[in-house]
């Protein structure tokens, strides 16, 4: 029988916001920063306490790591000022971990449209 | 703000998180800091840290051992979060004291520091208007 992966709980947005800016490729810290209020329309502003404190707890569980430590490629620093910046890459678990999470925020969507659609069809 | 007090005030700020994450990502955030700065707007980032701060030590308060784990670094004990804020109390406190002393009242409080295993411990004696004495010892 083939067992089922463990069940992870929600990820918070900040979290969230970090494994969707790391899905488009490698990034160092200012790049996830940017890519976050890009990817976000501006909507969302992450400090970096927050996206440190996150990224370390994303790499305490193996979802995000090192890029200089993992094999895969690295993406090219676009200037020279970037060549010593650290740069973060999302893991296997890491793409596992976000598909999950979109696999759920899927579904709360099609729950929420059909009860809208209810609530609608009941009023008329 | 000046640029150089508000880098000062943030590095203060980072020399506040535990060890093991400044060493982490303290040069990291601090460059952040100034692209921030150049860009306008940096008062959300003292909040941020400030929060951050908050975080890090009821981390490590929580889980004394997992910080140092991961960064090969050795915690000195379980309450140096705790130790920490004291310390911040205590500053403040004197800074308060010596407002009083300037102003002109006479101080009902005293104030003596010994160091015991390179924690300071505090002595405050309360002087009550009846002279009874209340003295207040923080332990290490």
């Amino acid at each position: 029988m083939k067992s089922e992966p463990p069940k992870r709980p929600p990820l918070s947005s900040a979290t969230l916001h970090i494994l969707l800016a790391l899905a488009g490729g490698n990034l160092h810290g200012y790049g996830i920063i940017k890519e976050v209020t890009r990817n976000s329309d501006g909507h969302y502003r992450l400090g970096p306490g927050t996206l440190y404190d996150n990224l370390k707890k994303l790499m305490d569980a193996g979802l995000v790591a090192d890029a200089a430590t993992t094999s895969s490629s690295k993406r090219k620093p676009v200037s020279s000022k970037e060549d010593d910046r650290r740069f973060y890459t999302l893991t296997r678990d890491g793409k596992n971990a976000l598909a999950a999470e979109v696999d759920r925020l899927q579904s709360v969507v099609r729950e929420a449209k059909l009860r809208l659609q209810e609530a609608r069809t009941g009023k008329a | 703000m000046n640029r150089a007090f508000a880098r000062l005030a943030y590095r203060l700020l980072l020399s506040l998180h535990p060890a093991s994450f400044q060493d982490e990502f303290g040069s990291e955030m601090l460059w952040i800091f100034d692209e921030e700065y150049s860009q306008g707007g940096v008062a959300y980032m003292f909040l941020d840290g400030l929060i951050s701060v908050l975080r890090q030590c009821v981390r490590v308060e929580k889980n004394p051992g997992q910080m140092s784990i991961a960064s090969g670094e050795i915690i000195t004990g379980p309450g140096i979060g705790a130790v920490r804020f004291f310390q911040a109390g205590v500053t403040l406190s004197l800074i308060l004291f010596s407002l009083i002393r300037l102003g002109g009242h006479p101080s009902p409080f005293n104030l003596s520091v010994r160091w015991s295993d390179r924690v300071p411990c505090y002595t405050i004696t309360l002087q009550a208007p009846s002279h009874a004495e209340v003295v207040l010892e923080s332990t290490p």
